[in-house]
């Protein structure tokens, strides 16, 4: 087996690779990638060298995980999971990413690609303009800077408390769409600047609104996927992954700096400067953390701000309220965070970077809803291929503290996929495929192709069998919106 | 003089690497901010009207870059705005390095400017600043 490392890794089952302590000095505890072989072989050089860089940090408990749509990352790669202990570990801004709380939501409707196909050019156009993309749009929102204040305490509930909701979408949302401990005094006047005008907006790079079809023979659990509103017969969804734009950029930022500072009184070092962190209960752990929550809720409020918008834009195209359009919310995952999880071990920080949470039917975290089939999982793919709903698991929780993929995964560079692909053909070819793209960028288009990325089938397939997340739907784009 | 950058394939698969060289630190300066100018938009499609003065000072020239290419996508995120151009001179006074530049550009307008990615920020990934010869070189990660 050829792989991008010169370490060795060791089979544990067809999905579970293993690097040994021996592999580099100062490891604590051994790295587990969960792939299939032909994934773990594609795996850039970044994703070896970086999960057992992660697997050195102090206070480390079991693995330093990578999931298989693991690519590079800064300091953590994109698909890592680690936990450490809340007395002896750390918290690092490079295992939660610099796009905090960036996420996945799903909304269903009642509509089918039999009603939506002859309006779609109308749906996208006025999805397009209801929901802003791309480099410096600001949202239609504004906020004094106390208001904000309350968008980084409150989270959705903010929104919903201002009429860009429902108050029963808040309980189908990681943690109701509002995590406790956030504080706005410690957040910089940087990130306020950055961030004040930007609520309800989609941003560039891989983040897009896309509209779905969920058919019969695509569905893989029927009775969970009814459980989450999924019922096929060409059923439309819609799709958003987006997060907490540019304040939580500069959130990650400043903490970034602050740990860089903090760590030589602490005697701590670590393999790369962008593994920067903090003992989880020192005062400038705990600060980020509160930042970090506070960039986490401003997330989620983005997000609904955009529910709200995608509401608008479909009962404005189709005649009817939304409600009557069955636009319920299916779930809102976070992908980059890191949160205070109890397991065997005990208290732990568990960081997800460009990884799911995924709670199997026995987590008492769930609400009732979720308590028979396990929390939802949204994965995207590229937005020429598709994307999956899946499920959490015991098994998960048991294994990968609770964790899961979150997408396809790059195998390209954006500046490769630039000189590879041209927007415009791109757009073209797309739409001869049935899928109508927006954009505000066509170089921006081009870095998204298809080809830029994993099968994300065979990366489903994998964390499937694998058993730490089960496959319910997969839904194929006919509308996507980019940046 | 300007600065000369080419953007990086090999590295950064989800965001965007570049490396500027020049014969001076200030030429680097120079290209690095280019990098960044057109990472966001053509400069070309861009008026003016939106202007900020800034200066910066700093003994160490890797933070001092760090810091100025953070100010260029800040102001972006905070005004509105990408940018025409950002005429910039670097000189050294004792050993502290004192950075005055311009940052010229207009509101983000979809319809007549080319955009291009909505950076978000700088990185110290792989962050390197070094001299070969008689070349200064940096190479940049750009967080997209």
């Amino acid at each position: 087996m050829k792989l991008n490392t010169a370490m060795t890794v060791n089979r544990i089952t067809d999905e579970i690779w293993e690097i040994p302590l021996s592999e580099k000095s100062g490891m604590l505890v051994p790295a587990r990638i969960y792939a299939t072989e032909g994934i773990l072989q594609s795996m850039d050089s970044g994703v070896f060298d970086q999960v057992t860089n992660v697997a050195c940090l102090p206070g480390i408990r079991r693995y330093a995980l990578c999931m298989p749509d693991g690519h590079w990352g800064y300091g953590f790669p994109i698909g890592g999971v680690a936990a450490f202990d809340v007395q002896d570990g750390i918290i690092s801004p490079g295992g939660v990413g610099y796009d905090i709380n960036c996420g996945m939501r799903l909304i269903r409707t009642d509509l089918t690609l039999a009603d939506v196909q002859p309006r779609l050019e109308r749906l996208m156009t006025e999805l397009f303009r209801k929901v802003p993309a791309g480099v410096g749009a600001s949202g239609f929102v504004r906020l004094s800077r106390e208001e904000f204040g309350r968008v980084m305490t409150h989270g959705a509930r903010w929104c919903v408390e201002r009429g860009y909701g429902w108050h029963r979408d808040l309980l189908r949302m990681e943690e109701g769409g509002c995590i406790e401990g956030a504080d706005p005094s410690i957040v910089t006047d940087h990130a306020i600047q950055r961030g004040i005008n930007q609520l309800g907006t989609l941003g560039s790079g891989n983040h897009y609104l896309e509209v779905q079809v969920v058919s019969n023979e695509r569905i893989f659990d029927p009775v969970t996927a009814a459980a989450l509103g999924i019922t096929g017969h060409e059923q439309i969804v819609v799709m958003v992954h987006c997060g907490s734009r540019g304040f939580g950029h500069q959130v990650a930022s400043d903490y970034l700096h602050v740990f860089e500072k903090a760590m030589r009184p602490y005697g701590i070092t670590v393999k790369d400067q962008q593994l920067a962190c903090a003992p989880f209960r020192s005062p400038e752990g705990q600060d980020y953390f509160s930042a970090m929550n506070c960039a986490a809720n401003t997330a989620f409020a983005n997000r609904q701000v955009i529910t709200h918008q995608i509401r608008e834009a479909f009962g404005t195209v189709f005649g009817q309220s939304a409600e009557s359009l069955g636009m319920e919310l299916v779930y809102d995952v976070a992908h980059n965070i890191a949160k205070v999880e109890r397991y065997a071990e005990g208290e732990l920080v568990v960081h997800r970077k460009g990884a799911t949470r995924a709670f199997g039917p026995g987590s008492p975290e769930l609400p009732e809803m979720f308590r028979q089939i396990g929390q939802p999982v949204i994965c995207g793919g590229s937005m020429e291929t598709g994307s999956y709903l899946l499920v959490g698991t015991d098994q998960a929780v048991r294994d990968t503290f609770g964790s899961t993929m979150h997408g396809a995964g790059r195998t390209m560079s954006r500046t490769q996929a630039k000189r590879t692909f041209r927007g415009e053909h791109l757009q073209q070819q797309m739409k001869q495929h049935g899928i109508l793209v927006k954009a505000v960028s066509m170089s921006g288009l081009a870095e998204e192709a298809g080809l830029a990325y994993k099968n994300i089938s065979e990366v489903v397939e994998s964390v499937d069998r694998a058993g730490i997340t089960k496959k319910v739907a997969e839904l194929r784009p006919i509308g996507n919106i980019k940046g | 003089m300007a600065g000369t950058f080419r953007f990086l394939e090999e590295i950064a698969l989800a965001d965007l690497a570049f490396e500027a060289e020049g014969e001076t630190v200030e030429e680097v300066f120079r290209g690095a901010t280019q990098a960044v100018l057109e990472s966001l938009a053509n400069p070309a499609t861009v008026s003016g009207g939106w202007e900020r003065a800034i200066e910066r000072t700093d003994a160490d020239h890797l933070a001092l870059l760090f810091d100025w290419l953070s100010d260029i996508v800040f102001w972006k995120d905070a005004a509105g705005v990408v940018y025409r151009e950002a005429p910039l001179t670097l000189t050294r006074e004792g050993n502290v390095w004192l950075l005055r530049a311009r940052l010229i550009g207009a509101r983000v307008d979809q319809r007549t400017q080319e955009l291009h990615a909505d950076v978000k920020g700088v990185t110290k990934h792989l962050y390197e600043f070094k001299q070969t010869g008689a070349c200064w070189k940096v190479r940049i990660v750009l967080d997209v």
